[in-house]
């Protein structure tokens, strides 16, 4: 059995416990420790992403915790999916954390240990094939984002984390209602057993395990921030650190992905009477999130409430295009997912540095944070006004030399600008056309309406954050240059940097994706793959499995 | 030799990285490099012309992502190479005057950094092979041209500017993207070879109109056609050279390159004639009727462009081939005098300080040869014959006469025609006359002017010069270029056309003598007024103003998103948690309601328990019990906690009665430690004070309670459907389950009578671990939040207890909350307890142990031990106080927690080098002496984490909150500031 | 039988979900504390009732559903109850720090009575 598949829950564990010993007041060994084990989980992300990418025998890992078969013990699952996800969620927390040691690691106690744990409940559930331990790591990426978005206290975030914990708990509630109804009507909770065992139950029952579903999925669509459940998002994407904030851009990706990784398994065109059950909520709410998310970027004025709100756009996006449950379709929305994961995390990190030097220069009138959405926009509309300038008497006519600090991060500004727009040149436009392509194939009505809301979007957000670039980086003539530290660039240069090679690589990328969709839509394998695995033979359940006991393994006896 | 097409697109991009990182004050560098980097573009652009006369198309092909259709396809046919060589050779012609234009202190690597990017985006868009790609680097044009309009950022209408034409041409752009997407899908490829070749099918199918109307958005918005056009005007905030490149050759002629691009494709139809057509007549006498009432030299440009490009998009529109190949030449004249003439502007700007038509005057005297130059190309734009403007003129008038549409339009067109012609005259003069004839002002200008350097009116002599030679002996100069650019256009088979200065005395020649006698007529007229200034802006059109259309939609968008997010979103959290109530009560209900053909029976066929009425009674308890709390939670805090906890322990025995006494021992461990919580944090929660209800208003009180009784119903529905729901599922028979299999292997394979147990440390051991590290985060979140602990102000003080004692007789000082501390009173009073909680601490240890022990085959385990020993320390807490405790003991939560979790790790680890998986239970047999063999599982020490963390966890926690009120009396409150501050 | 404990859970669920309503923070975590009483309860009921079986095996007994416990819901409701535990813990003291930093208990840190 392969232990690499492990390694990602783990590693991230064992240095949690390592920091933990350390201790805080030990900086710089904390430091490292944790750089260190996001590096080697990055790695390990991309070997499990190389061995997925094989296909064929070993598209599908298969891991038994407690060498127990499924469906009796918990099952790990490596596919093409979980593996992107993984890489994805490897690199958007390296950035984080690196980010994060410029400053934000000192501004409370344990962040690095929470850090740690949060990788691990978000890779945990990217991995499990058992609906009880998703749970599990549901909670254990919700505790972790509890302390990391109260990370540095102050009253802001206090409240945002009261709304943020309460609704969390409530969605827990559910989700814990959910699967336990669902182990009562079918008597099973392994992802796998359920997509074999659903289309045989009988018809009375049927009704009950809908709802059950029903229940549950809207504890996930609560996590993927779908409208009307997502306002408590932006107060505490966007109250929270800015390392933390492109964390959590990630959190919302697990809830879509696990609406992707259920609807596809359970509810398939073999699933009987359940087929594609729930498709057409996942496609409308998506469609109402995207809508809610735009208008909020036109209204926000504040670089971090805007990459909250394109937090939400991102989802809205991907939730419509899994509920139209297309393959091709859902090939683009893979492509989508990480180029707008990596963009709105490099967002959050960009906002953190633009809102840092503003504050820093005198003269601007500046809200309270909460409020200052709901002020007319103060530059971009004052400086309207009629008077043009013919003569050079009024202002000179020669350019002011922008800092290169400043010049630097109006670079990435734009960079993110384009990415989150979808503007050509860079993968949010590829991505975009993939699946706008992908879906006027099937011209109708619905493709009309996605293909609509998906250009607007793209224009709301072109007109917010234009006005905010040059609020921020032309308006105030005279300000100093930020202080850029090489720690807080990097790892937003390091993304976006990655966003090109990701334009420039797209062939591959999305022959992966359609591969991706394709094993999702045929779930055949999948569920085969789980249900052959077998444990390795011990003294004990050798006779069960009617195995030879391997000589190596006397010792070791149950 | 010729370089490949690439380097026409990809040696810009690579200067301008170049450029970038030149230093700020290397004005001669600069220009250097964009000027070679044009030139050679602009030779090898050229050297392509045999090809294009032979009449074939170069392409360049690069694999990008082919499984979207979208190869990186650059192709070259004759109209593009005429373009491209607009684009390069009027490009470098820019660099030069802008070497002499940018002043010395301008920080110019940004701006010749950005030109040359936006210079290889448009090579880009006229070289592209495929629609998408021109896409692409049509919003690449769109990016750049808004950095190089904003390059004066400091100034407040180059922002304006800068974002407009952002706004507008990117909107456009995004439009353009659907149109070629919807193209694609018709097509069933976006390359442009297949698309041109597919024009019957694209005009004939259904989606045509959307296609159509999609990509002729994103043409208009960039060329500035009517209603769009206000961008242009405003984009005039832009350095001058920038302003020459754009507006006459580049930015604004992609929208009609792409009308022309597509013209085999979407021309030839009814649609097409109307909507292009009359947009662009409009665009035509509103550009050029508010052009003659601008007081700013570059205005009169700016919109004297906008009528010229209107007058392409006409010809482009009458669906003959003729007037396609009018327009261009058109696109080919308008760039050449056009271009020259923001030059001259420029150089005026630059020599006088000032473009203001009112204060200039008589500039003759001072600039004799750039007031040649500007008056020749001013005579072509106004169309005055032996000038290529005339020419092209003169094509649009016969094609005006010779028009077959609707009887009114072939009156209508004609008339139009003259009238743009004579507007054209009209503001050609003002341009010219007015600035360089006239009395002499100068004095009273910013500047003395005089001649500009040498170099700087190279451009525009060589320009004029081509003005002069297309409009002597158009055949012979332009004659052939023309053919080969136009071929493609018109689809291949070129219309028969002469280019001829003298056509002999014919109507087109008679029209364009009546639009000059009318252009001077209305100059004439117009002088006086203009002159003292009666025309702030143009008459009858002074109502429309692009910009404030603009302001006011974005400000009307803004404002509308606004109420409507205020509509669709909330900042509260109870609306939240009701919308998340409502829409689960919704998702759950909706399958039930739409039952597939089967009606669910509530009731299932498994017999069920016989009632026991002490059950029911039990209950009746625990009910009234949750509503009691529900009733006090508001005002009487400790009865509501007192309430709950009754409620918990009738869960606990409700476990136990259905037979699971791990349940039930766990639970009513945990609800000790709860309580205990609870109530250290009750201590920081002051009262609240119970408002009388006659205090509020009728209206409050009424609206309260329609609120109340809202949630109510909501609550009462949850409360209904979670019943239902378990009594549909208990009644029913169970399913195949999963569960006999641990029923069987728990002894044989887990070695474990307690299933439970060995369900958490061995079936399912992988979900404790995930458990446990919860209870860990949350103890550490916890302690890091409690350390910025700042508590209300209310309950700062002692508590009245405490404070009462302190108060007492004299000689009776107590200290509770650390009892060694006071004096020896605390010892008096609390001696008793403080030493019976001592004792019970070994006591509680050995239960603990002993619960452990048991856990494996009797209920019991890690979690439950751990749970008991840390209240005996808690106790301790309690009744010693915080200090005397941890004077005696040393304990270091954050030590057992990580201790905890890496024994449980390490242990499940242990499983690797057997090469098992992780959490592989083993039963090593270990010979003890005296004691014999005994059996040791690897599941012990795994609950031996399990107990660890727990400890740590619950004594972190609790301590924490426990640790407030020392806290909270030995310093005072800091300011906020203070705690943000703080790390 | 069943219907006595389906009517508890329904109970417990919805005088939690009241008070999970309400305005005061000191409300809403007695709500969370009631509604996860409720959910263990409807997590244990969906391993159906069953009296007087033996918890652990016995020697001897056969070992099936109709003797013993069903095994797999106590376990999914003993890490509720853990879980459920930390979270209450976690949300008094973020309850206790609002508390603090608005001055009032309100869920929204300020508002009117209700």
């Amino acid at each position: 059995m392969n232990h690499l598949l492990i390694a990602p829950i783990l590693l991230p564990l064992v240095t949690a416990c390592l920091l933990l010993l350390v201790g805080d007041r030990k900086h710089r060994s904390q430091a490292a420790l944790g750089g260190l084990a996001l590096l080697a989980n990055l790695g390990v992300a991309v070997l499990l992403l190389a061995q997925a990418l094989g296909g064929g025998a070993n598209a599908y890992g298969i891991y038994l915790p407690s060498n127990w078969e499924a469906p009796f013990g918990i099952v790990l699952v490596l596919d093409r999916l979980s593996a992107l996800m993984l890489v994805v969620a490897a690199v958007v927390a390296l950035a984080a954390l690196v980010f994060s040691l410029a400053r934000w690691d000192k501004a409370g106690a344990h962040f690095h240990v929470l850090f740690q744990v949060q990788v691990m409940g978000i890779n945990g559930a990217f991995l499990t094939g058992d609906l009880f331990n998703l749970f599990v790591f549901f909670e254990v990426m919700l505790a972790a984002s509890y302390g990391l978005l109260l990370h540095g206290s102050g009253p802001s975030r206090v409240k945002a984390g009261l709304h943020y914990v309460t609704i969390n708990l409530v969605a827990s509630s559910l989700f814990l209602v959910g699967a336990s109804m669902i182990y009562g009507v079918t008597g099973t909770l392994n992802f796998a057993d359920l997509a074999a065992k659903i289309p045989l139950i009988p018809a009375g029952d049927r009704p009950l395990l809908h709802a059950a579903c029903a229940v549950l999925a809207v504890a996930f669509l609560a996590k993927a921030a779908m409208w009307p459940l997502n306002f408590w998002l932006v107060p505490a994407y966007a109250g929270a650190s800015a390392p933390s904030g492109a964390v959590f851009a990630l959190l919302t990706k697990v809830g879509v992905y696990v609406l992707l990784r259920l609807s596809t398994l359970w509810f398939s065109p073999q699933a009987g009477d359940s087929a594609g059950f729930g498709g057409a909520w996942l496609l409308w709410g998506g469609a109402a999130t995207l809508a809610f998310g735009a208008l909020g970027m036109l209204v926000s004025q504040r670089p971090a409430r805007l990459a909250g709100f394109a937090v939400i756009v991102s989802s809205g996006t991907l939730l419509a295009m899994v509920g139209l449950a297309r393959p091709e379709v859902t090939a683009g929305a893979l492509y989508y997912l990480p180029a707008s994961t990596f963009a709105v995390a490099a967002f959050f990190l960009i906002a953190e540095l633009m809102d840092r030097s503003r504050q820093s220069d005198a003269q601007s009138r500046r809200a309270p944070e909460d409020e200052e959405d709901h002020l007319p926009f103060a530059l971009a509309d004052q400086e309207l006004d009629e008077d043009t300038n013919l003569d050079d008497q009024e202002e000179a006519l020669i350019g002011r030399p922008i800092p290169a600090a400043t010049a630097q991060l109006g670079l990435a500004f734009i960079a993110c600008t384009l990415l989150v727009a979808g503007l050509p040149p860079l993968s949010g436009f590829v991505g975009k056309v993939f699946m706008l392509s992908a879906l006027v194939q099937g011209a109708g009505a619905v493709a009309w309406t996605l293909l609509a809301l998906v250009v607007l979007s793209g224009l709301f957000a072109l007109v917010a954050l234009s006005r905010v670039g040059i609020r921020f980086f032309w308006a105030p003539v005279d300000r100093g240059a930020p202080v850029l530290r090489v720690a807080e660039f990097l790892p937003v240069a390091l993304l976006v940097v990655l966003c090109c090679a990701y334009t420039v690589y797209a062939e591959p990328v999305m022959r992966y994706t359609r591969a991706t969709a394709a094993d999702l839509y045929a779930p055949g394998g999948y569920v085969q793959a789980v249900l052959d695995a077998r444990p390795l033979p011990t003294a004990t359940n050798a006779e069960r499995l009617g195995l030879p006991l391997p000589p190596g393994a006397g010792g070791a006896t149950r | 030799m010729q370089a490949p097409l690439v380097l026409l697109v990809a040696l810009p991009f690579i200067g301008s990285l170049v450029a970038a990182v030149l230093p700020a004050n290397a004005r001669n560098t600069e220009s250097t490099v964009a000027g070679l980097v044009a030139l050679v573009c602009a030779v090898q652009a050229a050297l392509y012309f045999p090809e294009m006369a032979a009449g074939s198309v170069v392409y360049q092909r690069f694999d990008w992502i082919p499984s979207l259709g979208l190869d990186f396809t650059l192709r070259m046919d004759g109209f593009a190479w005429m373009f491209s060589m607009l684009v390069l050779g009027i490009g470098s012609l820019v660099v030069l005057y802008a070497r002499y234009y940018m002043s010395p202190a301008d920080p110019v690597p940004r701006f010749f950094s950005f030109l040359l990017a936006f210079m290889g985006s448009m090579s880009g868009v006229v070289l592209s092979g495929n629609l998408i790609q021109i896409v692409l680097f049509w919003e690449l044009t769109s990016l750049f041209s808004f950095l190089l309009i904003g390059y004066w950022h400091h100034r407040r209408d180059a922002r304006r500017g800068a974002r407009m034409a952002l706004t507008v041409t990117g909107a456009g752009g995004l439009c353009l993207l659907a149109g070629v997407l919807v193209l694609g899908h018709i097509v069933g490829s976006t390359d442009l070879e297949a698309v041109l070749a597919a024009g019957e099918r694209v005009r004939a199918h259904a989606l045509y109109p959307v296609a159509l109307v999609l990509v002729l958005l994103g043409a208009f918005t960039k060329s500035a056609q009517f209603p769009f056009h206000f961008w242009l005007p405003h984009a005039m905030a832009a350095p001058t050279p920038v302003s020459a490149y754009l507006h006459s050759a580049t930015m604004v002629k992609a929208g009609v390159f792409l009308l022309a691009r597509l013209w085999p494709v979407l021309a030839g139809t009814d649609e097409w004639f109307w909507i292009v057509t009359l947009t662009g007549l409009a665009t035509l006498l509103i550009g050029g009727f508010s052009a003659i009432f601008q007081n700013d030299l570059k205005g009169v440009l700016a919109y004297s462009t906008i009528s010229h490009l209107g007058l392409i998009t006409t010809l482009l529109g009458l669906n003959s081939p003729l007037a396609a190949v009018a327009a261009v030449f058109h696109i080919l004249n308008h760039a050449t005098f056009k271009a020259s003439l923001f030059m001259a502007v420029g150089i005026v700007d630059h020599e006088t300080g000032t473009r203001d038509i009112q204060r200039l005057s008589g500039l003759w005297r001072y600039m004799p040869i750039t007031a040649t130059l500007t008056m020749v190309a001013g005579a072509a734009m106004a169309g005055v014959p032996l000038l290529n403007g005339f020419i092209s003129k003169e094509m649009f008038f016969s094609e005006a006469v010779f028009v077959t549409a609707a009887p009114w339009f072939e009156h209508l067109l004609p008339v139009v025609a003259v009238v743009a012609g004579a507007f054209s005259v009209a503001y050609s003069l003002r341009f010219t006359v007015d600035v360089f004839f006239g009395p002499d002002t100068c004095a009273a200008l910013p500047r003395q002017p005089h001649e500009p350097p040498h170099w700087m009116r190279v451009p525009i002599e060589l320009l004029v010069l081509v003005c002069l030679l297309v409009g002597t002996l158009p055949q012979w100069s332009v004659g052939q270029v023309l053919g080969v650019a136009a071929t493609p256009v018109v689809g291949g088979t070129l219309p028969a056309f002469d280019l001829a200065v003298w056509h002999g005395f014919n109507v087109p020649l008679q029209m364009s003598l009546v639009a000059m006698a009318l252009g001077v007529a209305i100059y004439l007229l117009l002088r006086r007024p203009m002159a003292v200034g009666q025309f702030v802006r143009p008459p009858l059109l002074g109502r429309f103003s692009g910009n404030t259309a603009f302001r006011r939609v974005l400000a009307q968008l803004t404002a509308a998103s606004r109420t409507l997010l205020r509509v669709l979103g909330t900042q509260r959290l109870q609306p939240q948690v009701l919308m998340l109530m409502l829409v689960t009560l919704a998702a759950a209900l909706t399958p039930l309601w739409l039952t597939l053909g089967a009606p669910v029976q509530w009731m299932g066929e498994r017999p069920t328990l016989t009632f026991s009425p002490m059950f029911a009674l039990l209950w009746t308890v625990g009910i009234g019990a949750a509503i009691g709390t529900a009733w006090q939670a508001k005002y009487h805090r400790l009865t509501a906690l007192a309430l709950m906890s009754v409620a918990g322990l009738t869960t606990v025995i409700t476990f136990a009665w259905f037979s699971a006494p791990d349940l039930a021992l766990t639970q009513l461990s945990v609800e000790a430690v709860t309580t205990v919580l609870f109530v250290l944090g009750l201590r920081w929660l002051p009262k609240r004070i119970e408002k009388p209800d006659h205090r509020r208003t009728p209206r409050a009180l009424l609206a309260a309670r329609a609120r109340r009784s809202r949630d109510l119903l909501v609550a009462l529905a949850a409360g209904a459907g979670m019943a239902v729901l378990s009594y549909a599922v208990m009644t029913r028979n169970f399913p195949q389950s999963i569960s006999p299999f641990f029923l069987e292997r728990a002894v044989p394979e887990g070695g474990g009578t307690n299933v439970v147990n060995v369900m958490l440390v061995d079936f399912r051991g992988f979900d404790t671990l995930g458990e446990i590290t919860v209870l860990g985060v949350v103890a550490l979140t916890v302690y890091a939040l409690l350390r910025r602990f700042r508590p209300a102000r209310e309950s700062m003080g002692l508590p009245p207890q405490q404070r009462e004692q302190e108060a007492g007789p004299p000689g009776f000082d107590a200290d509770l909350v650390s009892a060694q501390a006071g004096t020896d009173i605390a010892r008096g009073y609390l001696l008793v307890p403080a030493v019976l909680v001592r004792l019970l601490l070994p006591v509680a240890a050995v239960i603990a142990v002993y619960l452990f022990m048991r856990g494996h085959n009797l209920p019991g385990g890690g979690f439950v031990a751990g749970l008991v020993l840390s209240t005996a320390f808690i106790v301790q807490y309690i009744v010693s106080g915080t200090q005397w405790v941890e004077a005696h003991m040393n304990l270091a939560p954050p030590r057992w927690i990580a201790t905890g979790l890496l024994t449980a790790t390490g242990t499940g680890a242990g499983a690797f080098f057997f090469g098992y998986p992780f959490l592989t239970t083993h039963v090593a047999h270990v010979t003890l002496p005296w004691v014999g063999e005994v059996h040791v599982a690897s599941a012990l020490f795994y609950d031996i984490g399990v107990f660890t963390l727990v400890v740590g966890a619950t004594l972190l926690i609790l301590t924490a909150l426990g640790h407030q009120a020392v806290r909270g009396r030995r310093q005072p409150v800091r300011p906020p500031a203070a705690q943000e501050g703080a790390t | 039988m069943e219907i006595v404990l389906a009517l508890a859970i329904g109970a417990l669920t919805t005088c939690g979900v009241w008070l999970m309503l309400r305005p005061r923070t000191y409300q809403v975590i007695m709500g969370l504390s009631l509604l996860s009483y409720g959910v263990n309860l409807f997590i244990f009921s969906m391993g159906r009732l069953a009296v007087d079986l033996e918890p652990v095996l016995v020697p001897g007994q056969p070992v099936t559903l109709a003797y013993n416990a069903d095994p797999m819901p106590q376990a999914l409701v003993l890490t509720a109850i853990v879980i459920g535990f930390a979270m209450t813990a976690l949300f008094l003291v973020v309850l206790l720090a609002q508390r603090g930093f608005f001055g009032n208990d309100h869920v929204d840190g300020q508002g009117d009575d209700e």
